[in-house]
């Protein structure tokens, strides 16, 4: 005979799996793919971003990453007192990471779209970024 | 049960928990394949089980959690180690929890169904609390500062993500349960020298590699 508690663990099961399953169908079904980055409300190519802005290289733990630096971007697309605001820096998975001006200042942005920054914890280095939102 | 030998099987089981994470771990990613699930999933599940089931000690896993933590942050390989240090931590902790009214001769888990479905739950929940624990201290930590909004915008990342250590765990938990009738007794002149020779072993190797590293 099952019991309460036997019941209980079965239903549990049941409904970690159910919510496991239809997150993973909303996760593919939300998931944007684009070729643009948007920038304080612009669409902007990888192409664009880099034709503007010097490429160089940072350190990090894992070895030399090179890419453009974010604070030349957020100066050259023309934001006011970039040191005023805080940056989201959005995937296109939903991974979204929040830097302030002296963090975003230390970081670069790869040809292939994720950001390093050399002093901060890995987490915040976003992968397949489509969006930097100023705030 | 002697505070000692508690302490020395904290010691051993937390230290190659931690072991494995950064050299299974780390070789999993290398390959491309899901680390933190089937870390999660078969390792993690496993070591935390069959402590258990031998130690019988409310309050061991968690201190598991804190020694293979602990090991974790001197991962010479790369990798986020603050945020994998503290995952494993809380799963130590979520898995205390979860197994607190689980009595010690397991006899809530006779049935197949209920192991499986045990194995599920456990991974699931252990697996996705790491996750979610981890995303709020990592930033608090680290310095930049944690915005509630960047963790409801992976909700639905991180519990579609706890959908494969879930079905490892199902698989894994009964397979681990099997052992639990066999006989392990380990004289005392025997049992401290070789939990702490081999923990003393995992640390050394993980920390020297460390070093020479210059991590």
């Amino acid at each position: 005979m099952i019991s309460g508690k036997e019941k209980i663990i079965s239903i549990l099961a049941i409904s970690v799996l159910l919510l496991g399953i239809f997150s993973v169908l909303y996760v593919n079904a939300t998931q944007i793919n684009k070729d643009t980055i948007t920038i304080d409300g612009n669409e902007y190519t990888l192409n664009q971003i880099f034709s503007m802005c010097t490429k160089c290289s940072i350190v990090t733990d894992e070895g030399e990453k090179t890419g453009i630096a974010l604070d030349d971007l957020i100066l050259k697309i023309g934001i006011n007192c970039p040191a005023c605001h805080n940056y989201v820096i959005k995937a296109e998975d939903k991974y979204q990471q929040t830097v302030s001006w002296d963090i975003l200042k230390t970081g670069i942005l790869t040809d292939y779209g994720r950001v390093y920054f050399p002093d901060t914890a890995h987490t915040f280095w976003v992968r397949n970024v489509i969006e930097i939102e100023v705030k | 049960m002697n505070k000692m030998k508690l302490f020395a099987g904290i010691l051993l089981f937390g230290s190659l928990w931690g072991f494995s994470e950064i050299f299974i771990g780390s070789a999993l990613t290398e390959i491309g394949l899901p680390a933190g699930a089937i870390m999660t999933g078969f390792f993690a599940l496993t070591f935390l089980v069959i402590s258990r089931m031998f130690y019988k000690q409310i309050g061991m896993q968690l201190g598991m959690g804190v020694i293979a933590g602990a090991l974790r942050l001197f991962n010479p390989f790369a990798g986020c180690h603050l945020c994998s240090a503290l995952a494993i931590m809380a799963e130590g902790a979520i898995f205390e929890i979860i197994w607190y009214k689980i009595s010690f001769d397991l006899t809530e888990l006779k049935t197949i169904t209920t192991r499986v479905s045990m194995g599920i739950l456990t991974s699931y929940v252990v697996y996705v609390g790491g996750f979610i624990v981890t995303q709020i201290l990592t930033p608090i930590i680290s310095g930049p500062g944690f915005y509630i909004e960047n963790l409801i915008s992976i909700m639905p990342n991180i519990f579609s993500s706890g959908l494969l250590p879930a079905l490892i765990g199902g698989a894994v938990l009964p397979a681990t349960i099997l052992i639990k009738n066999v006989d392990v007794t380990i004289k005392d002149r025997l049992y401290y020298p070789t939990t702490i020779g081999v923990s003393v072993l995992c640390w050394c190797i993980v920390v020297g590699i460390w070093f020479l590293m210059g991590a």
